[in-house]
């Protein structure tokens, strides 16, 4: 049954004692949007990466990894089919409005998805860098997030990218003990992705963060930040490579990895589509759409037909 | 009548989950087809839900893994079978309950009715034949709305 709150306050309260949203419910408005606008920005940040990786089928080293990689391109585009679903529910946008957004250059999507990856080592860098602040964001709003159909979701998600860490893990390691050329080539890649995939966690979060008040979210940004950087930081370093950071340095007294300062103007840029690959990005993912109208066309042929039967 | 070391055997395998499944153990999705033990040495027969998984090398590493450390096990083999073809009437009970409850995914019959909503038991119709993995369809539930994943075959 579809409840209704009689106020702000009401709403919160119930949020508060970890109560779940229903897409049936009479929700507040600014809650609906802000759950919306979320749910976009990962719906659009699937699409977006499963066509990065998509990219690199033809080009994966072995059947292993091409295999890998296709099942990684069909998850993350299956993940963004059932968010766009989810987030249509919310009655904001239809998923062809979020879609055309997208391809306008009108919508938002992570920022690490704004940059070129250029070899194989970006590849591997990507799914052990990227991947692992990915699924620690998604590990954090699922844990304690109010909006329900979001949440199911979330939970299978989070199992399928988890396995996406392990072949990254596998790929990194395999490249970590390759031969010299192998790890120049990561070593260029930690210095190229470093830096974006901390920004993904992105700026630290606001006293007043609707989000995290609505229990969208449930842990600050700098926090998620934090606990990556305190774990990628000695692997990395285990295995012989170099961060691109003057000013990181081991805390002895609080036995912490404390990193330079943040230059916040990259991740800026990418939310105003200006980031190093930003515009050959959405044109690909927007050719891609307009050349693939044919199958979506015929799939509703016959979802028709099948209809009419 | 199966030895003690079957049995452990067989325990080992059933341990192992499905890498997008935790909790959900590949037993219980069928995968297991024939368990061989002869002395210390373990054949374990299995199949896939479709033959381009890219899980396979993960599963079979762990079973691997796993059955190796049982005790009086010394050499363990792991073969994905050519057939039979897996489906999902393999698919125990324990197992659709788990993947119902955990991760809102029903269970879909080939060629067979739409499968019910995961949680409120309502009437689903497929939206796509093809969902994150070529296993899985995506559905919506006609009567409580929710987007349904169904692990079908």
């Amino acid at each position: 049954m579809a409840r209704r709150w009689a106020s702000m306050d009401d709403f919160e309260a119930f949020l508060d004692e970890g109560g779940i949203v229903e897409s049936d419910d009479h929700m507040p408005e600014p809650y609906r949007e802000a759950v919306f606008r979320f749910i976009e920005l990962h719906a659009n940040s699937e699409l977006m990466g499963g066509l990065t990786e998509r990219d690199w089928i033809p080009r994966a080293p072995g059947l292993r990894h091409k295999m890998a990689v296709l099942a990684k391109t069909q998850d993350e585009i299956g993940h963004g089919h059932l968010l766009y679903m989810v987030a249509a529910d919310l009655g904001l946008k239809t998923r062809q409005e979020m879609l055309e957004d997208l391809f306008a250059g009108n919508s938002r999507f992570h920022n690490v998805f704004h940059y070129r990856a250029k070899t194989w080592g970006d590849q591997v860098a990507i799914a052990f860098l990227v991947d692992a602040a990915a699924l620690a964001s998604q590990q954090a709003v699922f844990k304690n997030c109010s909006y329900g159909p979001y949440k199911r979701i979330l939970r299978r998600i989070i199992a399928e990218e988890g396995f996406h860490m392990r072949f990254g893990e596998e790929r990194m390691l395999r490249i970590a003990e390759g031969t010299d050329t192998q790890r120049t080539m990561f070593q260029a890649s930690i210095d190229d992705w470093w830096w974006p995939s901390l920004q993904l966690f992105g700026p630290d979060s606001k006293p007043g963060d609707l989000l995290l008040r609505w229990h969208i979210k449930s842990e600050l940004n700098e926090v998620l930040r934090d606990r990556w950087v305190q774990k990628f930081v000695p692997l990395l370093h285990g295995y012989g490579f170099s961060i691109p950071d003057e000013g990181l340095h081991h805390d002895g007294t609080a036995d912490r990895w404390v990193i330079g300062p943040i230059d916040w103007e990259p991740l800026k840029r990418t939310l105003r589509q200006g980031g190093p690959d930003s515009a050959r990005r959405i044109a690909e993912a927007a050719a891609n759409w307009a050349d693939t109208r044919w199958v979506r066309d015929a799939l509703d042929q016959v979802g028709e037909r099948r209809g009419a039967a | 009548m199966s030895s003690t070391l079957e049995v452990e055997v067989r325990a080992a395998v059933a341990a192992v989950d499905d890498p997008e499944y935790p909790g959900v153990s590949i037993v219980d999705l069928g995968l297991l087809e024939s368990l061989g033990v002869s002395g210390g040495r373990v054949e374990v027969g299995l199949i896939p839900t479709f033959s381009g998984c890219p899980a396979l090398a993960m599963i079979a590493d762990e079973v691997r893994e796993t059955v190796g450390a049982v005790d009086g096990v010394a050499e363990v083999e792991v073969t994905w079978l050519p057939g039979p073809v897996w489906s999902v009437e393999r698919v125990s009970a324990r197992a659709r309950e788990r993947l119902a409850s955990d991760f809102t995914v029903a269970v879909a019959v080939h060629l067979g009715p739409p499968p019910a909503c995961p949680l409120c038991g309502g009437r689903t119709s497929e939206l796509s034949a093809f969902g994150p993995s070529r296993c899985r369809s995506v559905h919506r539930c006609t009567s409580c709305g929710e987007v349904v994943e169904a692990l079908r075959g």
